[in-house]
C-alpha cells in the first residue's frame, strides 16, 4: 500500500512538474511568438492563419511556407500580417522560402532589440520531452507537451515524428526542448497524437543562406529548390535497385527505396467478373505543397494485370480499351499553374523484351517554373490475346532530362514472365 | 390557236393542266366555266380568254378581288398573252402556254440509277438492315462489362435501327410533300448501305489509329472518309427524292454535310472547358492480329517525346 501511494505521489509530482515547466516556457517565450495571418486585400479579412516565431533580435520570423503560400504565389492579392501576444498587429515582409521543407522567413519592423528564440545546435534524444507552441484554430496561443520520437521512417525529406497534438493553425509554430531551444517547426498532423515537425537543421540552413545572400526573387528561389529536389529524387530512384515482382504472368518493377510504398488489390473474390484483375500501386507518400490548388513532387506507378475468363478476344480488348481511356494526373494543378497536356502514342517494343505495348506519353509544362513538367505515361500490352498488362506512372515537377531517364528505365523494366 | 392553261401552286408547282382548241374560254368558281377554280376569293365569272384570229387576249370580268399578271398591280384588261405568262386570281395562280413553247433538253439517266435499282431490291434492303442491326447489337455486346443475353441485345439493336430508319422516312415524306415520288424503298436501301459503309470506315479509322503513331502525318485523310460518305449519302438522297439541277443537288448535299459535321464540331467546342486538366490521347486498342506495323524502339519513342516538351513549353507563351 505504501508503495502504491509513493508511486502515485511520484506520478502526480511529475505531472505537476511538466505543467509548471510548460507554463514557465510559455511565459518566457510568449513575446517572440506570433500569429501569422494572410489578409486578402480586397475584402480586408484574413484568408488563412498560422503561427510563427522570431529568430533574430531585429524581427526575422520563421513560419511554414504553406501559411504564406498565397502571398508567395499572388503577391498582389494578399498582404502578410502578424498578431503578437499583446494584440499588436503589423505588416510582414516575405524574405525567403524553402518549399521542399515547407519553411519561410518573414520580417517585421522593430524599434528596439527584441527577445528571440534560439535554435538548438543538437538533435533531441528519443523520448525527450518537447513543447510545441502555436495558435490552433485561432483559439489563442497554447503550449502542447509531447515526445520526440526520432525522424519519420521511410520519408524522402526528413520529418520529426512528434507524439503530441499538432492542430491546424499551429503550423509554423516552434517546438522547443526544456532549454527553450528550437528543435523543430510544426508542419503537419496525422490524427490523434501524431504530429510531424520540420527538423531544426533545415531552418538553420535556410537562415544561414539568407544571412549570406537574401534571395532576389522568391519564384526563382522556389524553382531552384524544386529543380534540386526532383533531381535528388529521380537520381536516387534511378540509382536504387529496381526489383522485378510477379503480377499475374507479368514482371513489374518496384523501386527498392523506403519512401515508395506499394499496395495491391484484386477482384479474385468476384466469381462473376468477366476479367480477372490484379492491381499493384506504388507511390511516393509525400508531395510538395505550392498552393492549395497546386501540388508537385509526386510520383506514382501503377500496374494492372488482366486475364479474360471465357471471353472472346475482341470483347476482352474492347473492355481493356475502356480501362485506359480516362487517365488523369495524380497532382492537383489549375489553369494558372500548368498548360494543358500534350500527348503522343506509338507501338513500342523494348529491346530484348518479350512485350509489345501501345504506349501513350503526355506532358504539361509549369507556367511559373520554366523547365519543370508533369508526366503521364500509359502502356497497354497488345501481344497476348486473352491477357494484358497495363503499366502506368505519373511524376510531377520534373525536368525533361529526369523525365526521359525515368521513362526509359520504366519502359525497359516492364515485361512478361 | 391551241392554248394550254396550267393551274399552279404559289411555289409554281403544277396542280392541273388543260388544253383547249376553242376560240374563247372562261375561268371562274361557277360550274359553267371551262376551268373551275374552287378558291373562295375567285368570282363565279372571273377571267375571259378570247382568240381574235391572230393572238389570245385575256380580260378580268370586273371581279371583286381582280386578276393580275405576276409582279404587276394593274388589273388585267384585254392583255395580249405571251407564252409563259402567270396570272394571279384570288389566291390561285394559272400559267398560260402555247404549243410552240420551248422545253428543256431530255435528262439522261443518272449513272447511279443502276446502283439505286440494286439498293431498292427487297433482298438488298433486308440484308443491309439486318447487317446494321447485327453490328449495332454486337457493339452493345462488346461494350457491356457484364454477361448479356441475346434478348438484352435485341432491344438496343432494334431501337437503334428504327431510329436510323427515321432519316430515309423523313426524306420520303418531304419529297412526297413537294409533289415528288416518295420512293421510300430506294431511300431505305441507299441509306442503310451507307450506314453500313460508315461502320466500315469506323473500323478502318480504328485500325489506322491503332497501328500508326501519333507522328503519322496523314491521319486527317482517314478522318475525312466518314465526311465523304455522308456527302455521298445526302447526294443520293437528293437525286432519288427530288428533280433538281446538278448544282442545286451539290449545294444541298454540301450544306447538309456541313450542318451535320460542323454542328457536331460546334457542340463539342461549346462544351470544351477553358482548361482541361485531363490529357487527351488516342487509346484505341485492337486484338494482336490487327497489329501490322513494326514497333518503335524505346529510344525512338523517347526521342519523339522531345517535341512534346517543346510544344508544352510553347503553350506557356500562348496565354
Amino acid at each position: 500500500m505504501k508503495g502504491i501511494i509513493a508511486l502515485l505521489l511520484i506520478a502526480t509530482s511529475s505531472i505537476c512538474n511538466a505543467t509548471e515547466q510548460a507554463e514557465a516556457i510559455f511565459k518566457q517565450l510568449a513575446p517572440s511568438l506570433y500569429q501569422i495571418r494572410l489578409i486578402d486585400k480586397a475584402s480586408g479579412e484574413k484568408s488563412s492563419i498560422g503561427s510563427g516565431f522570431q529568430i533574430t533580435s531585429d524581427g526575422l520570423i520563421a513560419t511554414n511556407y504553406h501559411v504564406i503560400s498565397g502571398y508567395a504565389r499572388h503577391p498582389s492579392k494578399y498582404r502578410i500580417e502578424y498578431l503578437d501576444n499583446k494584440g499588436n498587429k503589423g505588416n510582414l515582409e516575405l524574405k525567403s522560402v524553402e518549399v521542399i521543407n515547407d519553411l519561410a522567413l518573414v520580417k517585421r519592423k522593430v524599434a528596439t532589440e527584441m527577445p528571440f528564440f534560439v535554435i538548438s545546435e543538437s538533435t533531441p534524444t528519443k523520448g525527450e520531452e518537447l513543447f510545441s507552441l502555436g495558435n490552433p484554430h485561432d483559439l489563442g496561443m497554447i503550449v502542447v507537451p509531447g515526445t520526440y520520437n526520432g525522424l519519420k521512417k521511410e520519408s524522402f525529406n526528413d520529418r520529426i515524428h512528434f507524439t503530441g497534438s499538432v492542430n491546424s493553425g499551429m503550423s509554423g509554430g516552434p517546438v522547443v526542448n526544456a532549454q527553450t531551444e528550437v528543435v523543430g517547426i510544426n508542419v503537419a498532423t496525422s490524427g490523434n497524437q501524431i504530429g510531424f515537425l520540420v527538423p531544426h537543421d533545415k531552418l538553420i540552413s535556410l537562415f544561414n543562406a539568407y544571412k549570406i545572400a537574401p534571395p532576389e526573387n522568391i519564384e526563382q528561389q522556389m524553382l531552384a529548390q524544386l529543380s534540386k529536389n526532383q533531381e535528388k529524387l529521380i537520381s536516387t530512384i534511378l540509382a536504387s535497385e529496381w526489383e522485378l515482382k510477379q503480377l499475374g504472368e507479368s514482371l513489374i518493377p518496384t523501386v527498392n527505396v523506403p519512401f515508395i510504398k506499394c499496395w495491391g488489390d484484386s477482384n479474385a473474390d468476384k466469381p462473376d467478373a468477366l476479367i480477372l484483375t490484379a492491381v499493384a500501386n506504388c507511390t511516393l507518400e509525400e508531395n510538395t505543397y505550392l498552393s492549395s490548388h497546386f501540388f508537385t513532387g509526386f510520383l506514382e506507378m501503377e500496374y494492372r494485370y488482366m486475364q479474360a475468363k471465357e471471353l472472346s478476344d475482341t470483347k476482352f480488348y474492347t473492355l481493356y480499351e475502356q480501362q485506359i481511356k480516362r487517365a488523369g494526373p495524380a497532382n492537383k494543378a489549375t489553369k494558372e499553374d500548368v498548360t494543358e497536356f500534350q500527348c503522343q502514342h506509338d507501338i513500342v517494343m523494348p529491346p530484348h523484351q518479350g512485350i509489345k505495348n501501345k504506349t501513350i506519353f503526355c506532358t504539361r509544362a509549369y507556367k511559373d517554373f520554366p523547365g519543370l513538367f508533369d508526366i503521364l505515361y500509359l502502356a497497354a500490352s497488345i501481344d497476348k490475346n486473352d491477357r494484358a498488362l497495363l503499366s502506368h506512372f505519373t511524376v510531377a515537377g520534373v525536368t525533361q532530362d529526369s523525365a526521359m531517364a525515368f521513362t526509359k528505365k520504366f519502359m525497359e523494366s516492364v515485361t512478361w514472365k | 390557236m391551241e392554248i394550254i392553261i396550267e393551274e399552279i401552286s404559289k411555289g409554281h408547282k403544277l396542280i392541273g393542266r388543260h388544253k383547249f382548241s376553242q376560240p374563247s374560254l372562261n375561268i371562274g368558281r361557277g360550274y359553267q366555266n371551262d376551268i373551275i377554280i374552287s378558291d373562295p376569293h375567285v368570282c363565279a365569272d372571273h377571267l375571259n380568254f378570247n382568240f381574235d384570229g391572230e393572238a389570245w387576249f385575256v380580260s378580268d370580268a370586273d371581279t371583286i378581288n381582280g386578276s393580275f399578271l405576276e409582279d404587276s398591280k394593274q388589273v388585267i384588261n384585254n392583255h395580249k398573252i405571251k407564252s409563259g405568262d402567270v396570272i394571279s386570281l384570288g389566291k390561285s395562280q394559272i400559267r398560260v402556254y402555247f404549243p410552240n413553247h420551248p422545253i428543256e433538253d431530255t435528262a439522261t439517266f443518272s449513272p447511279f440509277e443502276n446502283l439505286i435499282n440494286i439498293a431498292r431490291h427487297p433482298a438488298t434492303i433486308a440484308f443491309s438492315i439486318a447487317l446494321f442491326a447485327f453490328v449495332t447489337g454486337f457493339i452493345f455486346y462488346l461494350n457491356n462489362g457484364k454477361e448479356v443475353t441475346f434478348t438484352q441485345l435485341l432491344v438496343p439493336a432494334i431501337s437503334m435501327t428504327l431510329m436510323f430508319a427515321l432519316w430515309p422516312a423523313a426524306i420520303s415524306v418531304v419529297s412526297h410533300l413537294t409533289k415528288h415520288d416518295a420512293r421510300i424503298t430506294s431511300q431505305l436501301g441507299i441509306c442503310f448501305i451507307f450506314f453500313n459503309l460508315m461502320w466500315v470506315s469506323d473500323i478502318i479509322e480504328r485500325f489506322v489509329q491503332f497501328n500508326v503513331s501519333s507522328q503519322w502525318p496523314l491521319m486527317w485523310l482517314v478522318s475525312i472518309v466518314p465526311i465523304g460518305l455522308a456527302f455521298c449519302l445526302f447526294w443520293f438522297n437528293c437525286s432519288i427524292g427530288f428533280h433538281t439541277t446538278e448544282r442545286r443537288r451539290m449545294v444541298i448535299s454540301i450544306g447538309l454535310t456541313v450542318l451535320l459535321y460542323g454542328g457536331t464540331e460546334l457542340i463539342q467546342l461549346s462544351k470544351k472547358p477553358e482548361f482541361n486538366p485531363l490529357p487527351q490521347y488516342n487509346a484505341t486498342l485492337m486484338t494482336p492480329n490487327f497489329n501490322i506495323t513494326a514497333s518503335s524502339s524505346v529510344d525512338e519513342f523517347v526521342a519523339d517525346s522531345t517535341k512534346l516538351f517543346e510544344k508544352a513549353t510553347k503553350e506557356i507563351d500562348k496565354d
